[in-house]
Order: C-alpha cells, then sequence, then structure tokens
C-alpha cells in the first residue's frame, strides 16, 4: 500500500522552477552589462534550501508511517500508453530515497551558498547557476523516479548537466574536450543502462514498468537473464560513476569549476550508479555472480584510483581519482548485497568530499587558479579555517576514528569479510592505507612546510560565503557516520534498519575487530609515511620506474585512445571520403542529374520564337482536325 | 459562287497563317494575322449572302472594328520593338526562352 | 453575265496579293502586295450583295489601317540590314503547309457537305447601311458597345506604348 505525499512535486520542480528563472534572466539581461554574479546565486540558493526543507518534512512524513510499509508517492499524470501497457510519471519515496534527497539538498544547498563567493565577479554566472539549479532538479528527478524510465530522465538529464558544467570555462579547448570526453564515456555506459532497461522490460515490464511491479515480478527471471540485467545496468553505473573501464573522464571533468566537482563530480551525480544498483536491489538479489563481478569491478577500481592518486601534482586530480577510489568502494558494498552499508559510504563520503573540494576550491582562488600542489605550501598559517576544515575532511576520507569514513568504510569491509571474499577485503585494507596516504601528502604539502608561492606573501582567507559551507561540512564529515554506529562500538545501526535494504544479519564481532584492527594499523602506517616525507619540508619528487608510469596513469588514456578513438576517427574519415560521396551521394546525385536533363530536354521546347509557338498551335489544330475529319468521315 | 467564296476564305486563312508560321518580319506577321481576318470575314460574308441573313455583315463590320484597335496596339508595340532592339526580326525578341 | 468572270478574277487577285505578301523581302512591297488583296476583297463583297460592308472595307481596311501600316514602315525607315534572314523560308512553308492540311481538308469538307447549288436572288435592300444598321443597333447592341470600349481601351494604350518618352518622366 503506498501513501501519497504532496511535498514529492515541489521538490523536483522548485530547482527547475529556479533553472528557468534563471535562464530568462540570464538571457533577458545578457545583452546589456548583466546581472552581477551573486544576484544570481542568491536567488539560485532558494531552489536548493526549500528543496532541502521539503525533504526534511519528507523524513517526518515517512518517519511518520509503520515500519515496514514506508513508501511515499505521487502520480503525477500517465507518461503514455501501448497496448495494455501504462507508464506513469510518478515519483516515490522510500528511506533509501529520503536519504539521499536529504543529503543532495543539503549538499546542495551548501554549494550554492560556497558558489555565490567562488563565482564572484564571473561574468557567465547566470547561465553557471542555471544549470546547477537544473543539475540538482536532474538528480531529484533521478532519485525520486516512480520507475527506471523516470531514473532515466533524470539520469540522463544530469549527464547533460555535468557536460555543460565540465566544458564551462569554454574559452579553452582542452575543456571543451573535457566535457566532450565525460558525454562521450557517458552514451557508451548509457548503451549498457538503455539495454538493460530493454532486457527487463521484455522480460518483466509488461504489467506496468515502476519498482514496485518490478519488484513483485524480479522473481520470475531466470538467473542467467537476472545476470544479463545486473551486468547491463551495471555498465551504465561504471560510466556514471566512473569505474572501470569507464572510469577516465572523471579526472578530466575537473576542468569545471571547483564547486561543479565538488557537488556532481563527488557528492551526488557520480554517485547515482550506486543509488540505481541499491534501488534495484531486487534484481540483484537475484543474481549473486552479478554482483560479486560488480564488487569486484569496485575494488580493482578502487585499488587503480587510490595508485593514481598518489603520484598526482594537480590538488583536483588527486581528489578526482580519491573520489574513483571511493566510489569503488560503495560498489564493493552494493556489490556484496551489504546495500546499507555501501549507500552509508555514499552519505559519509558526500560530507567530506564535499569537503575536500570546496577546500581545495578556496585554496585555489586564494592562489589565483594555482592547482598544482608544487607551488603551495605552508598555507596553515594563510588560509587558517581552510586548513582546519580540509584536515577533518583530510581525517574523515582517511578513515581516522570517530570521523564518518571510518565507520561506513569499515562496514563495507566487514561485509566483505562476512560474505567470504577475503581477497577483496585485503585489496580494500590495502586501499584504505593507500587513502591514507594520499590524503596526507596532500595535506602535509599543501599546507605544511615552505612557501612555494610567489604570492605567499598577499594570499588571505576566503569570503565568509565560502567559509561557512565549509565549517558546515566540516561538522557533517565529523558527526555523519554516528547515524549507523555498529553494534561493536555500542550503536544500533540505525541507518542500516531504517533503511531496510537487506536482512538483518547477525553481527560478526570477531571480523569486525579484525577489520577494525587492520584498517587502522595501515591507516597509521599511511599518514605515517606521508608525514615522513613530507614533514616538515616537501621536496618535488623525480618519479622513476613504476611510480613514473603510475604519475602517466598507466597510459591508460593513450591505449583508449590508440585502441578506440584513433580506429573510429579513422572509419568515420574513410566513410566520409568513400562511402559518403559514392554510395550515399551518388544516387542522390544521380537523380539530381537525371532532372536536370528532363528539366532541359524539356525547356528546350520554350524556345522563345513567337512563331515556334505558333508552330505548336498549328500543328495541335491540324491534329485536331484531322481526328474530327476521321470522326466525320470514316 | 458562293461555295467558290467560301474556298477563298479557306485559302486566304491558310495563306494567313502560312505567313505567320514562314515569315519573320515583325511587319509581314503582322499583315498575315489581318489576312486571317480577312479571309474570315470572307466568310461571314458568304454565309450571309447563302442565309440572307444581316447577321454575318454585322459581325464583318465587329471584326473589323477589333482590326482596327489591333493594329493601332500592334503598331505601337512594334515602334517599341524597333526602337529598344533596332530589329525588325521576331527571332530577336525571345525573352520567353526556357 | 459578267459576275462570275468579275468574281473569279479578284479571286485570283485576291491569292495573288495574298501569296505576294507571302513572299516579298521587303515590308513595303509586302504592305502594296497585302493593299491588292484587300481592295479585292472589297469588289468580292460587292458581288456578295454587301453594300455597306465593301464600302467600310475600302475606307477602314484599304484606307485607313493600311495607310497607317504603310506610314509607319516609312517612319521606321527600314534599311536592307535591319531586314531579319529568313533562310529556311522553304522548309517552314512546307512543314507549316503539311501542318495545315488536315484543317483545310476538314474546311473544305464542311462547305462541300453544305451542297450549295445555285445562288438565290438577293432580296431588296440586302446589304445596304439600314439594313445592317437596323440589326446593328437591335441584336447587336451590346458587341457594339463592348468593341467602342476595345476601341477606346487601344486608343488609349497606343498613346501610352508609342508615346513614351526615352527619359520617362514626361
Amino acid at each position: 500500500m503506498m501513501h501519497h505525499s504532496a511535498l514529492l512535486l515541489p521538490m523536483v520542480i522548485l530547482p527547475l522552477a529556479g533553472a528557468f528563472v534563471l535562464g530568462v534572466l540570464r538571457l533577458a539581461t545578457v545583452r546589456e552589462r548583466g546581472m552581477a554574479a551573486h544576484h544570481f546565486g542568491i536567488i539560485a540558493a532558494f531552489g536548493p534550501i526549500l528543496s532541502f526543507l521539503l525533504a526534511l518534512g519528507l523524513l517526518v512524513q515517512i518517519n511518520g508511517l509503520p515500519g515496514h510499509d514506508r513508501v511515499l508517492s505521487q502520480s503525477l499524470y500517465q507518461w503514455f500508453a501501448v497496448g495494455e501497457m501504462r507508464v506513469n510519471f510518478g515519483l516515490m519515496a522510500d528511506p533509501l530515497a529520503v536519504l539521499m534527497v536529504l543529503f543532495v539538498t543539503f549538499v546542495g544547498s551548501l554549494i550554492h551558498i560556497y558558489s555565490i563567493g567562488y563565482m564572484k565577479g564571473d561574468p557567465n554566472a547566470g547561465a553557471f547557476f542555471a544549470y546547477l539549479n537544473l543539475f540538482l532538479g536532474a538528480m531529484l528527478i533521478l532519485v525520486l523516479g516512480s520507475g527506471p524510465l523516470v531514473m532515466f530522465v533524470g539520469w540522463e538529464g544530469v549527464g547533460l548537466c555535468s557536460y555543460l558544467l565540465i566544458s564551462y570555462y569554454n574559452d579553452d579547448r582542452a575543456n571543451v574536450a573535457a566535457g566532450n570526453k565525460a558525454f562521450i564515456v557517458n552514451r557508451i555506459g548509457d548503451l549498457g543502462f538503455i539495454l538493460g532497461l530493454a532486457l527487463l522490460f521484455w522480460a518483466i515490464g509488461d504489467t506496468g514498468f515502476d519498482y514496485a511491479d518490478l519488484r513483485e515480478r524480479a522473481p520470475e527471471l531466470t538467473p542467467l537473464l537476472a545476470l544479463t540485467v545486473g551486468l547491463l545496468l551495471f555498465i551504465g553505473a561504471t560510466g556514471k560513476s566512473a569505474q572501470l573501464p569507464l572510469y577516465v573522464w572523471l579526472p578530466d571533468a575537473m576542468a569545471g569549476p571547483t564547486p561543479v566537482s565538488a557537488l556532481i563530480h563527488a557528492a551526488t551525480m557520480v554517485t547515482a550508479g550506486v543509488y540505481m544498483v541499491a534501488r534495484f536491489s531486487f534484481l540483484y538479489m537475484q543474481s549473486v555472480p552479478a554482483g560479486v563481478i560488480i564488487a569486484w569491478v569496485g575494488i580493482l577500481t578502487a585499488l587503480l584510483g587510490a595508485i593514481f592518486g598518489m603520484f598526482q601534482r594537480d590538488i583536483k586530480k588527486i581528489l578526482a581519482y580519491s573520489t574513483i577510489s571511493q566510489l569503488g568502494y560503495m560498489f564493493v558494498g552494493v556489490g556484496l548485497a551489504a546495500y546499507s552499508a555501501g549507500i552509508f559510504h555514499v552519505f559519509t563520503h558526500a560530507f567530506f568530499k564535499a569537503l575536500l573540494f570546496l577546500g581545495a576550491g578556496s585554496v585555489i582562488t586564494a592562489l589565483h587558479h594555482q592547482q598544482d600542489i608544487w607551488r603551495m605550501g605552508g598555507l596553515k598559517k594563510r588560509l587558517p579555517i581552510t586548513y582546519v576544515t580540509m584536515l577533518i575532511g583530510a581525517l574523515a576520507l582517511a578513515g581516522v576514528p570517530p570521523l564518518a569514513g571510518f565507520f561506513s568504510k569499515d562496514e563495507i569491509l566487514v561485509a566483505a569479510l562476512a560474505t567470504g571474499h577475503p581477497v577483496i577485503w585485503l585489496l580494500g585494507i590495502l586501499v584504505a592505507g593507500m587513502t591514507a596516504y594520499y590524503t596526507f601528502r596532500l595535506i602535509f604539502v599543501v599546507f605544511h612546510g615552505t612557501p612555494r608561492d610567489a604570492h605567499y606573501e598577499e594570499v588571505t582567507e576566503s569570503l565568509r560565503v565560502m567559509t561557512i559551507p565549509l565549517m558546515i561540512l566540516a561538522a557533517g564529515a565529523v558527526l555523519a557516520g554516528f547515524i549507523n554506529l555498529p553494534p561493536i562500538l555500542g550503536g544500533h545501526q540505525l541507518l542500516s534498519h531504517w533503511l531496510g535494504l537487506e536482512a538483518h544479519h547477525s553481527p560478526h564481532i570477531k571480523l569486525e575487530l579484525l577489520t577494525i584492527l587492520a584498517s587502522l594499523t595501515v591507516c597509521a602506517v599511511g599518514i605515517g609515511i606521508a608525514y615522513r616525507r613530507f614533514i616538515p619540508t616537501a621536496v618535488e619528487p623525480v618519479y622513476h620506474g613504476f611510480a613514473r608510469f603510475a604519475e602517466a596513469k598507466f597510459h591508460v588514456d593513450e591505449l583508449y585512445d590508440s585502441l578506440f578513438v584513433q580506429p573510429l576517427l579513422g572509419a568515420g574519415a574513410a566513410i566520409r571520403r568513400v562511402v559518403e560521396p559514392r554510395i550515399v551521394d551518388g544516387p542522390v546525385q544521380a537523380v539530381v542529374w537525371l532532372y536536370r536533363a528532363g528539366a532541359d530536354a524539356v525547356s528546350a521546347v520554350q524556345s522563345g520564337y513567337v512563331r515556334v509557338y505558333a508552330i505548336y498551335m498549328v500543328v495541335g489544330v491540324g491534329l485536331l482536325s484531322f481526328a474530327v475529319y476521321r470522326l466525320l468521315v470514316g | 459562287m458562293i461555295e467558290h467564296a467560301l474556298y477563298l476564305s479557306v485559302a486566304l486563312f491558310c495563306l494567313g497563317v502560312l505567313g505567320v508560321i514562314t515569315r519573320r518580319n515583325v511587319f509581314v506577321v503582322f499583315m498575315a494575322i489581318e489576312l486571317m481576318l480577312n479571309g474570315a470575314n470572307l466568310g461571314f460574308i458568304a454565309f450571309a449572302r447563302l442565309h440572307e441573313s444581316m447577321d454575318g455583315h454585322v459581325l464583318a463590320l465587329l471584326v473589323m472594328a477589333v482590326a482596327a484597335a489591333e493594329a493601332a496596339l500592334a503598331l505601337a508595340v512594334i515602334i517599341l520593338l524597333h526602337k529598344h532592339k533596332g530589329k525588325l526580326d521576331t527571332n530577336v525578341f525571345n525573352l520567353l526562352r526556357g | 453575265m459578267s459576275q462570275p468572270l468579275l468574281f473569279y478574277a479578284l479571286s485570283l487577285l485576291a491569292i495573288v496579293g495574298a501569296v505576294g505578301l507571302l513572299m516579298f523581302k521587303h515590308p513595303m512591297n509586302a504592305a502594296m502586295s497585302f493593299a491588292v488583296t484587300l481592295i479585292a476583297l472589297a469588289g468580292l463583297y460587292g458581288l456578295l450583295s454587301a453594300t455597306l460592308v465593301f464600302a467600310i472595307q475600302l475606307i477602314v481596311y484599304a484606307g485607313a489601317i493600311m495607310s497607317l501600316i504603310l506610314f509607319i514602315i516609312m517612319f521606321l525607315n527600314i534599311q536592307p540590314d535591319d531586314l531579319p534572314d529568313e533562310s529556311g523560308y522553304w522548309y517552314y512553308l512546307a512543314g507549316g503547309a503539311a501542318a495545315l492540311t488536315p484543317l483545310a481538308l476538314l474546311l473544305l469538307y464542311g462547305i462541300n457537305s453544305l451542297s450549295v447549288t445555285s445562288t438565290p436572288e438577293a432580296p431588296p435592300g440586302f446589304g445596304t447601311i439600314k439594313e445592317v444598321g437596323v440589326v446593328l443597333f437591335t441584336d447587336w447592341l451590346l458587341p457594339f458597345e463592348i468593341v467602342s470600349i476595345l476601341l477606346l481601351v487601344a486608343l488609349v494604350g497606343a498613346v501610352v506604348l508609342a508615346g513614351k518618352r526615352e527619359g520617362g518622366n514626361d
């Protein structure tokens, strides 16, 4: 039994309306000097903040429902009807969606506010804020959709906004190329997603293609079909959530403004794949192998991201590879059917990764768009608020208790061990150590040691409008972990119970203890190595051998370029050179030639000479007369 | 005698048509058209005599009036054409060429 | 009776004049030849008891229209260079004659089927100005008025066309 809620539609509509208003304002004022950037920003902040308040209302509403039946829905209209099938455009919220909506609108609001400061003086800020609002609207559609098709609308909407915002500084060709790369790589993933949806529809979708219906009919799927659908959908997730082998777009996506990196490419959009797998948990429960494959892809991505992250020199790229790595963890969680653990990590990660990105943005603006960590250093004194908040974020990311990352990461690792995947567990522990290392490498190089920036003396702390969101997020990064405290630490796993995504399993005290000890050890080792290397002074290292190979990201981009991009470009050029003129244009030109020739032949009759027309007339009269004569005489 | 007048009428009309077709001189073409009108007129007169009716005569008069109007306009056009092209050749005037 | 003789002589003259119109290279010669046809036709109208038409043929056609044509021909002062090249004349003639043969045959067939044997005597007063006038102003009043308007239009048109100055802002 579904319960109606009128809060869902306004929550989605508000940011979309904001985007519309901002777009109109932007177009209306673009010819004149334009509105000031912060005016646009203030208008833009309304949508997310109001949506967040509505999300709180939704939380209250859903908690008022009995524990086993917590689904709110709002059917809007019939989208299309084919034969017996009717697909409705509706919104739906269960605890999973409510959690997503809560942190999406919360982090989104903070990042909108932060952007008011970050985008100050930008002449195109109107477009920026319009895209940002549009993104939020699309993200809410994705999360709150009542069926896979509605989700797909949001899925593509966030992809579009991601593309628009990555290419936002479109004066530079490289940024446009980065946007294109993100868009194209996501198309590859989306193809898998569409195929998966089509297969699912073909199998069990004919009675109404929404989650409630699919959940009931999921047991009808054969194991092979469940595996295929599950993996096809996961291909979509690898595109959107930057997993192997489609992760390559995310580091390049850092070309966009830093608030965009924080909101879209760290906290919200890239976790859509994880959300999707959790949303289709009923499907993945039918196929354990699909989940195991997802988990393996996740842990390998986590390992690869961590390796790359250790050798980068661009502050945002370090964070980007860290995001890829952490997304890998989340897929380990959802892949091994520990949905609440995966989603919990999504939740905590949103706070500390958004915090780290926003802090990095603060550093970058303070240093006038310097992103190379080897040009920074000693900023602790100059940027105290940024330093403290980023340190909190780094501790949370590294997994230092009792901050958020510690709990969520360990829960995933416990799940890996509990489901019998010790190799995944081992790799996870290894990645945790690497994470601690590269995070503190960043902190130490940027904030400690001696200044390396020429303008060091002029550096001042960012505006209040930027630092306050940092502080709020830092508080979130500290506290977010406590909502799902495991029993071993005196908690009750509140979030897992509330989400109710999987059958409750008894706690594995031994496994948890082992995991906690192991992760604390590697965390300490990682931070220790970083400390030994970069304190008191960090020297820019020259990489050799494997490190150099890792710094070059294993040449994966070059490999993809020569494996896929160049052959496809070559094929395109060949088609343009051979197929287009001969096979496509040829017949068309032949038809054109035919009509030309016909027209020439007919127009020869029109000689323009008066007497020739007279001759035609006489010949006509002659023939007519002959016919009449034959009629009369013969 | 009347049927011979009719034969003559046919002959004059056909000669007029031939004139229009064969000649390139604007004046001759114009006069060939007049010849066709006259051939028709002769037919009217002959039939009027045959049927003892005045209507043929009246028609002949009207044709003459039309011919006079046509002559006034055609000659004005010929003067204009001659002014523009300096030629009396109908083949020079081929603006309708397709 | 000299009437048939006169009839055939005038017919011959008319044909000769028409052929001359087709054959003469210079428009002046052609026009003179055409005048012969017109005058011969006037005589034929007289023989066919159309006295009024006879007079008007002479006055309007052979008189007014012909003299207008001659006047224009002389006015344009046509030089031999202005005359068009009439090569291919015979081919056109042969082709035109071939195309016209069915029409001529049809018309002749029609005339023969009337089977006129003798010419009846014309009633008294036939073709006189009074008889024609009565018919013209009773049965043919509307066409008569329309033709008068046509003449007016032609008059205005001729003035507009031929009276145009080169400068145009007269």
